[in-house]
């Protein structure tokens, strides 16, 4: 990966671009595309619309000629709630967008779900379906796993910077402590930074139903807000406040912060001992889609745990597929040490400490977004 | 012409759907219709007397389209309810709420945009009346070289540029390390404009970033309306033993208020509703009105709320505008 631009540099740059007034035309360029279709027709073709270097450059060349079917794989998702709105429009008249797979973060793959805007996966046609890690399988918002294929799983937790802070941190506590006054970041993502919080307080997330049961962490990031602790609420772009030493210590994606150690070994991650936040990132058929063979194929080739720890050497998060470690030490070279990266395969004792979001009701999701927009001062 | 209009409004008429369309339609039709008639029709007098608004018909097809047509999806946005947080097509109910939650849950981003405004606007008059006045009296024929150099920057990408001086203001970064190596920081702590050891993510850089976005708007109509100024006014002035400060009191100055109003438009109206600084440069206790609609709009989809917003945003800038154009004066604009 040397010398490439990699995941995290990609999604600084276009987070800056996102975060821009360049985010409308991209919003109303989305107004006008709901004829097209997927190109080419028929059965045997797929257009998989998935976040920005999410996967290596060889997959869908080698997918396309085993399989025959014409892939279009794009990076133009970029953010949950930014795709959301771009289509929305159509989706909500009930007509067809342009790509038939998409990867939305669980939460908003349940929202596509509860909205009746996924369909049902050919599962009976995805034999690999099978190796799908069993602690990701039966969400309580697809309980038969019939809609949804997780296309990469990570952790939320702590990373700091360790000519910052001058110790080694360890507790959610940590990030409210007055030495680091003015130094914390926290993402503008609500699920990571209220889950850690929540989890600090002792709170159990996949659990929790009602915002009544989360307000008091709300309070507690309110607090912090309005003392000055808080220096930032950011997006993918913290891992340059976090290497520049403007945070102290901030929430973090362990994938991003596996990249930043290598170049500057004093940044480093946590999960604190109270736990951390697990996501995972999650293939959905989109409603009108009518490419059920290729999507079959498709989502049967990466759960080859083969093929799927092609992927893992590259983008260097947590497979959702079994036997992808095995496969890494077969594949030697570059790829072995990645076997025994315990953010990439964590131990058992680190796994119980995970802790993933239940699905919120639609009003209940509203009363989280509203309370956390109303922190975040935006 | 006529078809050419006409194929406007179809086009036109397509793009915007609903009540908007109509509207659109309505005042493109009017004119059009008008202006047919009266050409047909009318006598030689009347005809000549129409000819000018004529001219107006691609500016008024442009802003009906354009303008008009946005402006008024927008109040109707904003005036709608929304059934469920998904529901992308808000119905009409006078929801006069949304305005309500506009002007008290924002209340404190607003005032904060139209005070960051504010006192960017004033800095880059302090800034740029100076700037502008050396170039124009005594850059002689680096005049040009000098006005190009206030632009250059402006050729790069507004945010890159806001980008960079978070990372020239970072805790890290060269302007801190200078600040502490003088021992200024108390000095500037003092002033309000470091905060705990830092200077990015404070107002100061918010203000700083605004006051530098916008300073050539500044600069670049005073300069017009300096330069205009026939130094032989000033010269006039001296031969009746005026001193040089009332030289400059009473001539320079009333002669270069217009760039400076039109200067002040340019900066504040902008400055008012951004988003960047306040993002890039900013804390969550700086966030200006401009994040808070985008973030409606954007994340919680909120659409009603969002345009309640923007309408509001925009009115307060026009009555400033007006009460401002009405002390200041606009007959003679550079």
């Amino acid at each position: 990966m040397a010398g490439k631009l990699n995941r995290r540099q990609f999604l600084i740059r276009s987070g800056m671009a996102g975060a821009g007034a360049l985010s409308l035309p991209a919003l109303l360029a989305a107004c006008g595309g709901d004829e097209g279709g997927s190109g080419g027709g028929g059965g045997n073709s797929l257009f998989f619309e998935n976040w920005p270097l999410y996967i290596d450059e060889e997959t869908v060349k080698v997918f396309q000629e085993a399989s025959g079917v014409s892939l279009k794989y794009t990076e133009a998702y970029n953010d949950n709630n930014e795709y959301f709105a771009k289509v929305q429009p159509s989706l909500s008249k009930g007509d067809k967008i342009d790509p038939d797979v998409i990867a939305p973060t669980f939460w908003m793959a349940a929202r596509y779900v509860q909205l009746g805007w996924a369909q049902k996966l050919p599962v009976d046609k995805i034999p690999n379906i099978a190796n799908l890690r069993d602690d990701l399988k039966g969400q309580p918002w697809d309980k038969d796993q019939e809609y949804n294929l997780p296309w990469q799983t990570g952790v939320a937790g702590i990373a700091y910077n360790m000519k910052t802070t001058g110790r080694e941190l360890k507790s959610v506590e940590d990030l409210f402590a007055p030495e680091f006054k003015g130094k914390i970041g926290l993402l503008t993502e609500m699920r990571d930074t209220m889950g850690l919080v929540l989890m600090g307080l002792g709170k159990n997330i996949s659990k929790l139903s009602t915002f009544d049961e989360a307000a008091e962490a709300f309070d507690k990031v309110e607090k912090a807000k309005n003392d000055g602790q808080i220096r930032a609420f950011t997006g993918n772009d913290y891992v340059d406040d976090l290497s520049a030493g403007n945070f102290a210590a901030c929430v973090a994606w362990s994938g991003d912060v596996l990249q930043l150690t290598k170049d500057n070994p004093d940044v480093r991650f946590v999960i604190p001992e109270e736990g951390g936040t697990n996501w995972f990132d999650t293939m959905i058929w989109v409603k009108g889609s009518e490419n059920s063979d290729a999507v079959a194929k498709w989502m049967d080739y990466v759960y080859d745990p083969v093929n799927a720890a092609k992927i893992t050497a590259y983008v260097q998060y947590m497979s959702p597929v079994k036997g992808v470690q095995d496969e890494l030490v077969k594949m030697g070279g570059e790829a072995a040490p990645l076997a025994e990266d315990p953010l990439l395969f964590p131990d058992e004792a680190t796994v119980a400490r995970l802790q993933s979001w239940g699905a919120l009701s639609e009003e209940e999701e509203a009363k989280f977004d509203e309370a956390f927009a109303a922190i975040t001062g935006a | 012409m006529v078809t050419l209009s006409l194929g406007v409004i179809a086009l036109g008429a397509g793009w915007v759907a609903g009540p908007s369309a109509a509207v659109v339609a309505a005042a493109m039709l009017a004119t059009v219709v008008g202006l047919v008639s009266v050409a047909f029709v009318g006598g030689l007098e009347t005809r000549r007397a129409l000819a000018p608004y004529g001219l107006l018909k691609p500016g008024i097809l442009w802003l009906s389209l354009f303008f008009l047509a946005p402006l008024w999806s927008m109040v109707v946005m904003s005036l709608s309810s929304k059934e469920s947080r998904f529901d992308f097509f808000p119905s009409f109910t006078w929801e006069w709420d949304n305005y309500r939650i506009a002007l008290t849950d924002f209340r404190p981003q607003f005032l904060r945009s139209f005070g960051y405004a504010a006192v960017a606007t004033l800095l880059t008059i302090l800034i740029g009346f100076p700037l502008a006045y050396v170039i124009a009296f005594r850059g002689g024929r680096y005049r040009n070289i000098l006005l190009g150099l206030v632009v250059v920057p402006f050729f790069t990408s507004y945010l890159i540029r806001t980008l960079a001086w978070g990372n020239i203001l970072a805790d890290e970064g060269p302007v801190v390390s200078i600040i502490d190596g003088l021992g200024l920081q108390g000095a500037f702590e003092s002033l309000n404009i470091m905060d705990n050891g830092k200077l990015l993510n404070t107002p100061a850089a918010v203000i700083g970033g605004l006051t530098y976005n916008f300073l050539p708007f500044m600069v670049l109509p005073i300069y017009v309306s300096l330069e205009k100024i026939d130094p032989h006014l000033i010269d006039a002035a001296m031969d009746l033993y005026s001193s040089a400060s009332a030289a400059f009191r009473r001539i320079v100055v009333p002669l270069a208020l217009p760039g400076i109003f039109a200067g002040s438009l340019l900066v504040f109206i902008p400055a008012a509703g951004d988003f960047v600084n306040a993002q890039f440069l900013g804390n969550p206790q700086t966030t200006m009105v401009g994040n808070s609609i985008q973030d409606q709009f954007l994340r919680q989809l909120n659409y009603p709320v969002a345009s309640a917003m923007s309408f509001v945003l925009m009115f307060i800038i026009t009555i400033a505008v007006l009460v401002y154009t009405k002390f200041m004066g606009t007959e003679d604009l550079a």
